[in-house]
Parts: structure tokens; sequence; C-alpha cells
């Protein structure tokens, strides 16, 4: 009960603060829109020529695009302080927090959402959504339904057990920010695609190391069935809605671990 | 008096990496770091009593800061150890930080954006603290701080005195037992520090709360602690009243000359080795004086003189007089 009023206040603060300054927080959500459109809008040219690629016709893609908005929209609300994570520790921030009698996760969760880009990719997640998902052949009942909303809060956790992942190794590293953009931001870039127009060393990644294709591949693919699901294991179709709970619950024993080096260190 | 902190022998070393100058050593070291040891906090224990208001004073880099931080439960220490209030703070993280309540001057905790009240809204949810003792908190501290003009205002748009308020403010709420303030007064004008500096005595007399206080301000010594604790390069040099450290130097006198030419000298001696007596007559016979005046030594001379290596506290009178 106190950790929802906590939760509640937090988000409150991170709306309010972004709402006083109400005409850079417009601008600054349509860019985001804007820009992340742009690559859609690429894609869609494209697909205008190609008809389609690996099998995947451009409302497939939209679908497939959709999932990896919508749930972006998501982690930044409630993991932003985890993605810029390693600036808290050098400017010492994060010694706040360990003089409040809270969990430390709980008090970077939902702290200071990053409530810009939640509302660009979240906008463009829904409209993706809304142009593709009545097209692609999906029949929506209660068991499919039910396998969306576990996929969502699936990729979710992966990305948030990532953006932990990294943050647990700023108290070995001071500054990660490179090791993040090659595994982070490019991976979510490759999970645009369906994974089986890359090469092996990328669908290993994307399925084994930073396992985006759990975040939309194979969850589009339960619902969408295109033949080059034949490529992979049947069972990564079911079991990608629980990968994200796995992935998060390596990630937060990793940083339970890590966590201990700050004491010993300081800054 | 009941003893509520229990520092026994605390060290806190980094390893610094060692950097030399040039290219050529900038490459080396990707590969093969040196490290220099830096002794942070060397050997340091003293005892605080419930109640007591202790001012933690040192020059830059002396090691106030780490010990704040090992007794708040931020690091640990590499040896020693420090009991508050039946806790082991960097053990018993969550439970011991309850009863404290901490706040770094140079650090805010105030959301830039937002008024002062929400930011102690937050607070009131962190500490659970109930509606009524919330409430009654608010209402005095903003009364006794000269809060109430711009509670409502972002904290962007206060200025730097009014912004320490709230921060104080905003560690304080839940009625914690123990304080730390590291460094509270630090960029303030007078009237701003003078505030501060009443909040905290009256902290410290009607709720009995215990106060650890690090300053580079002898005004704050002076006029808050009771008790006065220095340390230098990671030891304790110091621990005892402030009544005791001046008396101790009122043995140093500092005479001011002004002569006939008008030309100024200074001069100070240690009463015991040379007496006043001697040392006028010296002068009266040697120098055409015009003016003359004998100096108390201030507080803040003392304590210069003491970083400076001038004087030496090393008499047994000098040793800490503890709890």
């Amino acid at each position: 009960m106190g950790e929802l009023r906590i939760a509640a206040q937090s988000l409150k603060m991170s709306v309010r603060s972004r709402m006083q300054y109400r005409v850079d927080a417009l601008v600054a959500t349509i860019a985001v829109f804007v820009r992340e459109s742009a690559n859609i809008i690429v894609i869609y040219l494209a697909l205008l020529k190609f008809d389609v690629i690996n099998g995947w016709n451009v409302n497939e893609l939209l679908f497939l695009f959709s999932i990896l908005f919508l749930t972006y929209a998501i982690v930044v609300s409630l993991f932003a302080d985890l993605r810029d994570f390693s600036r808290m520790i050098r400017e010492g921030r994060f010694d706040r927090l360990l003089v409040r009698p809270r969990g430390l996760l709980f008090q970077l969760i939902l702290n200071n959402a990053d409530v810009i880009a939640s509302l660009g990719h979240g906008l463009l997640g829904i409209l993706l959504f809304v142009l593709s998902a009545g097209r692609v052949g999906i029949q929506w009942n209660l068991v499919t339904i039910l396998y969306y909303t576990g996929a969502i809060i699936g990729g979710v956790l992966i990305q948030g057990g990532i953006f932990i992942f990294f943050s647990a190794l700023s108290f070995y590293f001071v500054e990660t920010g490179s090791i993040r953009s090659i595994f982070y931001w490019n991976m979510r870039k490759f999970a645009g695609y369906p994974i089986s127009i890359y090469n092996r060393l990328i669908q290993t990644i994307l399925i084994y190391v930073v396992p985006f294709a759990f975040v939309n591949y194979f969850p589009a693919q339960y619902l969408l069935r295109k033949p080059d699901m034949a490529n992979y294991n049947e069972a990564y179709i079911y079991i990608a809605p629980f990968v994200g709970v796995g992935v998060y619950l390596a990630a937060y024993l990793f940083w339970r671990v890590s966590v201990r080096r700050y004491y010993s260190t300081g800054n | 008096m009941e003893t509520i902190i229990a520092v026994e022998g605390i060290r806190k070393y980094y390893k610094v990496a060692k950097r030399d100058r040039g290219m050529r050593a900038a490459i080396g070291q990707l590969f093969n770091r040196k490290y220099e040891v830096k002794k942070a906090v060397d050997d340091i224990s003293f005892m605080i009593g419930r109640g007591e208001i202790v001012g933690f004073i040192g020059p830059n880099g002396a090691g106030k800061s780490t010990t704040i931080k090992m007794l708040s439960g931020i690091l640990y220490p590499d040896a020693g150890s420090v009991e508050i209030d039946g806790f082991v703070p960097y053990k018993q993280r969550k439970q011991y930080v309850k009863n404290i309540g901490v706040v770094f001057g140079q650090k805010s905790q105030l959301n830039w954006d937002l008024p002062l009240i929400e930011s102690f809204e937050l607070m009131k949810f962190i500490y659970k603290i109930p509606q009524e003792q919330y409430e009654e908190n608010l209402k005095l501290f903003s009364e006794l701080l000269d809060m109430e003009p711009f509670l409502r205002q972002p904290v962007r748009q206060l200025s730097l005195g009014q912004r320490m308020r709230g921060d104080i403010v905003a560690a304080l709420l839940h009625s914690p037992e123990l304080v730390f303030l590291d460094e509270p007064t630090i960029g303030l004008d007078v009237v701003a520090k003078e505030k501060i500096r009443e909040f905290i005595r009256y902290m410290n007399k009607t709720r009995k709360t215990t106060i650890i206080f690090t300053t580079h301000d002898m005004q704050d010594i002076e006029k808050v602690c009771d008790r006065l604790i220095i340390i230098d390069k990671g030891k304790k040099i110091y621990d005892g009243s402030i009544d005791e450290i001046k008396n101790k130097y009122t043995n140093f006198k500092t005479i001011e000359i002004l002569l006939e030419n008008g030309g100024k000298e200074t001069e100070t001696f240690d009463i015991r080795v040379t007496p006043m007596n001697s040392v006028l007559q010296k002068l009266f016979a040697e120098k055409h004086i015009k003016d003359i005046s004998i100096c108390e030594p201030e507080i803040d001379g003392i304590i210069r003189d003491i970083y400076e290596g001038r004087l030496l506290l090393d008499s047994p009178a000098m040793e800490g007089t503890g709890v």
C-alpha cells in the first residue's frame, strides 16, 4: 500500500515537472514521434517496392514494430533512472537513495519517468497497432488477447532487466555508455525486422544474449504464423512471455551482488 | 549520558589510479595501471552521547565526508567498527536509516522543477510519516525557518538559502533521532546561516536530537556545537569542548604595535615561555611605540594554525575528553 503511494507520488512528480515547461514538452514529444516515425516511413516506402521481406508484408512489419514501441513506452516510464544510472553514480546522487529506508531498485523504478519519450513512443506504438492489427489476420479472442498482454509485460521485463544489468555494471566501471549502446540500442534497431533476415551471429545474440527476439519477433509469430518460424524451435513462441521474468530475475540477482561493491568503493 | 554512536578504529583507504603525464604513459596505463593508496580515514575512534551536538571540522580532503558516509551507512569501513543506536549502519541499512536524517549541503534531494511541498509529500510516503506528525512538523519547521512565503514556489526559483532550508526540512520531517548535516551552511549569507543555526539548536534543545555537523565556518561551531572533533589527514587530532581549545590557546597572545614612524609589527608568543612582562619590556626598550594592542586568539585563527601545523595538539591536556 505504502509502496503504491510512493509510486503514485513519484509518477505525479515526473509528469508535473515535465509539464512545467509545456511548450518544450509538447515540442519534445512531437520530435520523438517524428524521429521514430521517420524510420517507419522509410520501411513503408521500401516495402512499396519490394512487397515483402522474408514473407512479411508491410502491415505485418508495422505490427512487429508496434510491439517494440509500446513496450519501450512502458519501459521508459518505469526504468528511466536505470537507463541513466551511470550518470546518477557519477553525480553522487545514488548516496541519497542509500539513506532512505526503502529498497534501492524500488526507489529507482518509476523515479524521473521519461514522460516525453513515453508519450512519443506510446502514441506511435498505438498508431501502428491500430493501423496494422486489423489487417494481419489475427483472430482477437480471449486467448490471443491474454497472450498479447503477457507478451507486452514480458517485453517490458526483458528491457527493464537489460537496463538493470547495465546499471549494475556501473558499480564496476564508471562509464558504461558504449557497451550499452552496442548491446541495447543496436540490438533494438535489429529487432525492428524479422530476425530471420540476419546472419547467424546476430540471430544468436538476439535470441540468447540480448533477447530482443522475445520482445516482439516470437510473440508476433504466435499471432501471425509466418513461414520463417520453421527456422526456430516452436517452443520459443510459448515461452516468450516468460523469458521476461527470467531475464528480470537474473538481472536483479546480478544487481544485488554488484551493489555491495558500492559500499566498499564509494565514489 | 547514554551513548548513541560508538566508532572504533575505522579506516577507509582508496585506491587512486596513478597517472603520469604524456602520451606514452597514458597508453601504458590502459594495460598496466599503478595504484596509489590514499588513506581517507585512518584509525578514527570516538563516542557520541544521545542529545549531543558535535561539530566535525577539518581542511578539505581531511576525511570528514568519508567519516559521515560510514556513519550514515553509505560506505563500509575497511577496518574498525561502527555501532549506532544498536545498529551496524552498513549492514542493517533499511532498519537503521529510518531513524536518521541526512543533509548533504552540496547535493539537494529536492525536485528542481516543483514546489518544495511536493518533495515533502514524497518524504511522507517514503518514511511512512503519520499525517498528523507530518502536518505538525511541517507547520513548526516552516514557522521556525520562515518558509511559508516560498513553500509553493518551484525549487529552481529559490535562493540558495531557501533551498537549503528546504533540504533540511526534507531530511527532518520524519523526526529522526540522529541527524547528519554535511556542510549545511555552505555558500549561505549571514542571515540564512543564522536561521539554520537557530533551527539546529532548537531541534537539539526541544527534541533532544543528536546532531553531527560538518562545516568550514567557525561561527557555526562556536554558536551551535558543544563539542568539536577536528580531523586532519584521516586522523582525529582534537576531540573536546570549544572552551577547552580556547583556554588552551589563551596562552598564546598576539601583540600588534604601531610605531611612531608609521610602521606596523605583530608578534605572537606563548606567555608560559616568555611572560608578558618580559616581552613588553623588551619592546618598549627597543622601539618607539605609538600604539599597542594585545589580542586574544580567535577560534578561526587557532584552527588555521592547527591546519597549517603551527600549533600541535599533542600535550596530554589536549586528549579528547569524549563522553
